[in-house]
């Protein structure tokens, strides 16, 4: 046995999750240690491989909603979106401008649900437990509003191929404005609590950068990509559904560190709900749902869908054999990109960074192993 | 080293962090008090799956079309039928396993004769498996209690064909569940809000 030396160090290798809260899902990093300081993180991802692609495959049009519910759980509304979205490319059919309006709303109330997780969970694994509850809360209201809509909390099922399954029952429109209103205000308490505190500029100021070139290769998007200084929102760049008739700023960063991630998705958080204000102030009225034939039958095609997610750009890749089954489903995610940004980022920071610098990625690991 | 900057605005982000959680303090409490207070569920809330009977005669509304469970993405309903002597089919049983159940409402939605439904039901957990596939009685006593509109059958131009007008209807999609409720859902939203 060796004699241990004074200022004798040696690196050793250290196993972060697959169980470790601050990974959010299970993500399993083997971290290259030398002390405190990171050489080396590599990111081994398929604990939560569902095959949910392949089984897709097996299942026909309207079945395959309830299962991509389970792929981006945070925001189910967009997944049923890209996917009805790639399907009504296919066949070409028309979505009743009332379908499109009650979708942008729940899509939007839906992105603010997930950046306030975001906020949340973000800034509990700085150690700030207070926005998180306030958070919650908030998130609490949206839930609300989608069940007495659609019925279920969190897999919704409520977009169908061709518009909507539901329309809004009475209540919504009243609760929805109320919320709108003095969400401002909350985004406020979040604001006063975490963006000028010393402690937080501390621990995200120049912090985790990953600037504009590693993201452009990497294939980065959504807040990651703007927080390092790149104007880029599918939603402006390109509109799909009804976004070109609302006005809203992108907000972007500049340096691309934690902070300015964080930034960069509390004031979406802003736009996200100015732009549900103005989508119910023009609401119309009218069918919610296409006239389709029962069965829906697209023909042979092959198409590529893409929405902005509130974590980036998700996109849904159908090839069609003309069957009530698509023959194949190809599902993209931000969170896959913006793991592998983890290898080039980690080497020479602390753990510490390394944990809020993997929570201000906002990586949901369902959407990273399918 | 001087400390006299961080130590400022220290204490002054340390004072408007308290100022917004003593604003919070004097708020309502919002917790409910589980097995004696009771959550009132949304109207539209997709819970347990039952078999809906005809208030008058009481019998099933279920024709055994098959088109539930033809519906389900996770085959949770399994229906054995056979043909009557009246030439309609009769069920020998219709179970449904809440434990793949995936509460999608895909099966209600492609009911034409108001027999299955997704109800505000949520209290059904067990301590073993087998006891959550619940058989055609259960179903059926589930069901009992659940107010619907029955559906208006189109009048005009189906009346034609009697054949070709139940094919239809079975085949038209409904957007909207007529289902309608006679008590006033609560919002839960209001209790959430702080005063």
């Amino acid at each position: 046995m060796r004699e241990p030396q004074a200022g004798y160090t040696e690196e050793f290798e250290v196993n972060m999750g697959p169980q470790h809260p601050s990974t959010h899902g299970v993500l399993r990093l083997l971290l290259r240690m030398d002390g405190e300081i990171i050489k080396n993180a590599e990111p081994h991802v398929g604990y939560l491989h569902r095959a949910i692609e392949k089984i897709c495959e097996n299942r026909t049009y309207p079945q395959c909603i309830p299962l991509l519910d389970r792929f981006e759980y945070v925001t189910s509304m967009s997944t049923e979106e890209v996917f009805c979205l790639a399907a009504e490319r296919i066949a070409a059919i028309e979505v009743p401008e009332r379908a499109e309006y009650l979708r942008v709303i729940m899509l939007e109330l839906n992105r603010i649900a997930s950046h306030l997780i975001f906020l949340g969970t973000f800034s509990l694994d700085l150690g700030a437990i207070t926005p998180f509850l306030y958070c919650i809360r908030e998130r609490e209201t949206i839930m609300d509003l989608f069940e007495m809509t659609c019925g279920q909390r969190l897999t919704y099922n409520y977009i169908r191929v061709g518009g909507v399954s539901q329309d809004i029952p009475e209540q919504f429109m009243p609760l929805a404005r109320k919320f709108v209103d003095t969400f401002q205000a909350r985004v406020d308490d979040y604001e006063a609590l975490l963006t000028e505190n010393p402690i937080f500029l501390a621990r995200t100021k120049n912090v985790g950068i990953v600037n504009k070139q590693v993201c452009l290769d990497y294939g980065a998007s959504g807040p990651v990509l703007r927080a390092a200084g790149v104007e880029w929102d599918l939603r402006r760049d390109d509109p799909y559904s009804i976004y070109d008739r609302f006005k809203f700023e992108i907000p972007t960063g500049t340096v691309g560190d934690v902070w300015d991630r964080y930034m960069v998705r509390v004031r979406e958080l802003r736009q996200s709900n100015e732009i549900v204000r103005q989508a119910l102030d023009q609401l119309p009225t009218g069918d919610i749902k296409a006239k389709m034939k029962p069965l829906f039958k697209p023909p042979v095609g092959e198409v590529y869908a893409r929405i902005e997610n509130s974590r980036g750009e998700m996109g849904c890749h159908i090839i069609s054999d003309g069957s009530t089954k698509p023959y194949r489903l190809k599902l993209r995610g931000g969170s896959f990109c913006h793991t592998q940004l983890i290898p080039e980022v980690a080497p020479g920071i602390m753990i510490a960074d390394l944990v809020a610098m993997f929570a201000s990625l906002d990586v949901i690991l369902p959407e990273v192993d399918r | 080293m001087t400390y006299d900057l961080p130590v400022l605005s220290g204490i002054k982000n340390l004072l408007i962090g308290l100022w917004v959680t003593l604003r919070h303090l004097f708020s309502h409490a919002v917790t409910l008090q589980y097995p004696t207070e009771r959550w009132t569920m949304p109207e539209r809330s997709r819970g347990v799956v039952v078999l809906l009977s005809n208030k008058e005669t009481g019998e099933l509304n279920c024709t055994a079309c098959m088109l539930c469970a033809k519906a389900c993405p996770c085959a949770a309903i399994m229906i054995e039928r056979h043909r009557g002597d009246d030439k309609k089919w009769k069920i020998d049983s219709f179970s449904v396993d809440n434990s793949i159940c995936c509460y999608c409402g895909l099966c209600e939605e492609a009911c034409n004769f108001d027999a299955i439904a997704l109800t505000p039901k949520y209290e059904f957990s067990t301590y073993d498996r087998p006891s959550l596939t619940y058989d055609i009685h259960r179903l059926q006593e589930l069901g009992r209690d659940v107010d619907y509109t029955p559906r208006v059958k189109k009048a005009p131009a189906a009346a034609a064909s009697a054949t070709t007008a139940t094919t239809e209807a079975a085949l038209t999609p409904t957007p909207t569940a007529p289902k309608a409720t006679t008590e006033t859902p609560t919002n839960p939203s209001e209790k959430g809000e702080s005063a």
